[in-house]
């Protein structure tokens, strides 16, 4: 298995590393052409998949369908087409009972398709508490610089785990946008330090947001995703309680925090200049470490 | 008191709490119990926000079962917000679905209207997700209006003006989202609002029919056929 980093590779080649060998059967694939009806209308190029590769694999023997998004393709954004396509998968895992494993790779909703977009992912939302109540483990993987951001980074924090690795950003407004609303001085997009501790892989997986962070290989995410298969959790009452009193909790407790820093320190790096620098598995050992 | 809240609630919105633009509590629409969620104002969603509006969803569902959650949606957006951001608000929306989602394995039916500002992540954060979504006729509903659009895509507004008169995705407003099937159907503003809040509680159902309508509707012309391919092409 490869070794190469997954924030790398593009999404055949992430279908094809993290699929067992040969076994990706693909959906839809370019030769049926089921491609954006609103592109060629604005004069922009499209894509026979509408940069979305889906389809069914085996996981180390285990069924599961398995979509990755094209982040080349106008920035790996859902429009209806590729929004159909992620709803129907989840469906048909809902459906068959297996998880469903989706590598995103997207800003969100595709402006260019307006408001279909958004229905979609509003839809694809509603596909992945199916899933859910099914028992069908929903598996977001976060690990390219354009991260999962407006209502995919929405849909990602619906599914059961994420596995985020440190190339990986989650959240929804970008930084671009902030920077925009609030200023230069409050949020200066262009400072990829700054971008990727408010919202990359390490910060999220200290606070709670990410179950995962994982080895930037393709290798080091299959060994994840194949492990996170059997978590699928039906949410009940308990969970969201839970679920409530923690985020209650983390937000009572960095009130008035605007530093990065603060939490992970309060989360157990102890050597922030080693921590920035680690790889994600020497980070996560760290802290296993600190927290003894 | 709200306009708006008493044209739902009658005299019983006087029972509903409302700060900093957020509704929570309990009221009653033609005598029956409802609990509502909502937001005034056009106001942001910050992740406190949406933590006041997840604890009213789970204390709906310990203290009141099967009675429906009402869900009022005028928002202009999540808070775009760097610490909002790094302290979790995606965190915080995707729990407040989950939370919406259990009661409604509970057996809360779940009906938002539109009621101002619909737009974006927070319209996708709670409304979206109801078993039955309506749009007042004056609701700004959509992903956003033409000129930002272009602003961001660097498509000429007129290129996309003209666009949007025969493809309803690009254009802003309760009635196009009516035809991409995002809403079931557009209420005029004012009287009889009860009414048909209490008909549309009666009627909701559990599917998720948006594509279907979106192709029946016209606007929204390829969602549905392309989900039933990939369920038939899967199917065993």
């Amino acid at each position: 298995m490869s070794r190469e980093p997954y924030h790398e590779l593009k999404a055949r080649e992430r279908v094809a590393a993290i699929a067992d060998p040969g076994s990706f059967a693909e959906i839809l694939p370019p030769p049926d052409r089921v491609m954006s009806p609103y592109l060629p209308k604005l004069g922009i190029p499209v894509e026979f998949d509408d940069g979305l590769v889906a389809g069914r694999a085996t996981l180390s023997g285990k069924p599961a369908y398995l979509a990755a998004q094209v982040g080349q393709f106008v920035g790996g954004s859902v429009g209806e087409v590729h929004s159909a396509k992620l709803t129907g998968l989840l469906k048909a895992a809902a459906r068959d009972r297996i998880p469903c494993i989706l590598l995103i790779e997207s800003g969100g909703v595709r402006l260019h398709e307006g408001s279909s977009g958004e229905i979609g992912i509003a839809e694809a939302i509603r596909a992945v508490f199916e899933c859910r109540s099914a028992g069908a483990a929903t598996i977001a993987v976060i690990g390219s610089d354009i991260g999962a951001y407006g209502g995919m980074g929405i849909l990602s924090a619906c599914c059961d785990i994420r596995i985020m690795t440190e190339h990986g950003r989650l959240g929804i407004s970008g930084p671009v946008v902030i920077e925009k609303w609030m200023g230069k001085e409050a949020y200066d997009s262009s400072n990829r330090a700054l971008v990727w501790k408010t919202s990359g892989g390490k910060t999220r997986f200290l606070l709670g947001d990410a179950e995962v962070l994982s080895d930037d290989s393709s290798a080091a995410v299959r060994e994840a995703i194949i492990a996170a298969m059997n978590a699928g959790r039906h949410p009940d009452l308990a969970f969201i309680e839970a679920q409530q009193a923690g985020l209650q909790e983390r937000l009572d407790r960095f009130s008035g925090t605007s530093d990065a820093d603060e939490i992970w320190k309060s989360r157990g790096v102890s050597d922030l200049a080693s921590a920035n620098l680690a790889t994600a598995s020497e980070f996560v050992k760290s802290i296993t470490k600190g927290a003894k | 008191m709200s306009a708006v809240l008493e044209s739902f609630f009658g005299n019983s919105a006087k029972g509903l709490h409302v700060a900093d633009n957020l509704v929570t509590g309990y009221a009653s629409v033609k005598g029956r119990e409802v609990c509502v969620i909502g937001t005034l104002e056009g106001v942001y969603i910050d992740n406190r926000a949406a933590l006041r509006l997840s604890a009213q969803v789970i204390d709906c569902i310990k203290t009141k079962p099967g009675v429906p959650v009402v869900m009022l949606v005028d928002s202009a957006g999540q808070e775009p917000n760097r610490t909002a951001e790094m302290l979790g608000l995606a965190s915080c929306f995707g729990h407040l679905l989950t939370c919406l989602q259990v009661a409604r394995e509970s057996g809360h039916k779940l009906v938002t209207v539109a009621t101002g500002k619909a737009i974006g992540g927070a319209f996708i954060c709670y409304g979206m997700f109801a078993d039955a979504i309506y749009a007042l006729d004056s609701a700004s509903v959509g992903l956003m209006p033409v000129e930002a659009m272009s602003a961001v895509t660097k498509i000429p507004v007129e290129t996309l003006r003209e666009l949007s008169k025969t493809l309803p995705a690009l254009e802003f407003g309760a009635a196009p989202f009516a035809q991409l099937g995002g809403v079931l159907d557009v209420w005029p503003a004012g009287a009889g609002l009860e009414a048909k809040l209490d008909e549309s509680i009666a009627s909701a159902v559990l599917t998720d029919d948006r594509a279907r309508l979106g192709k029946e509707r016209g606007g929204r012309t390829l969602a549905w056929d392309v989900q039933q391919r990939v369920l038939s092409s899967t199917a065993q």
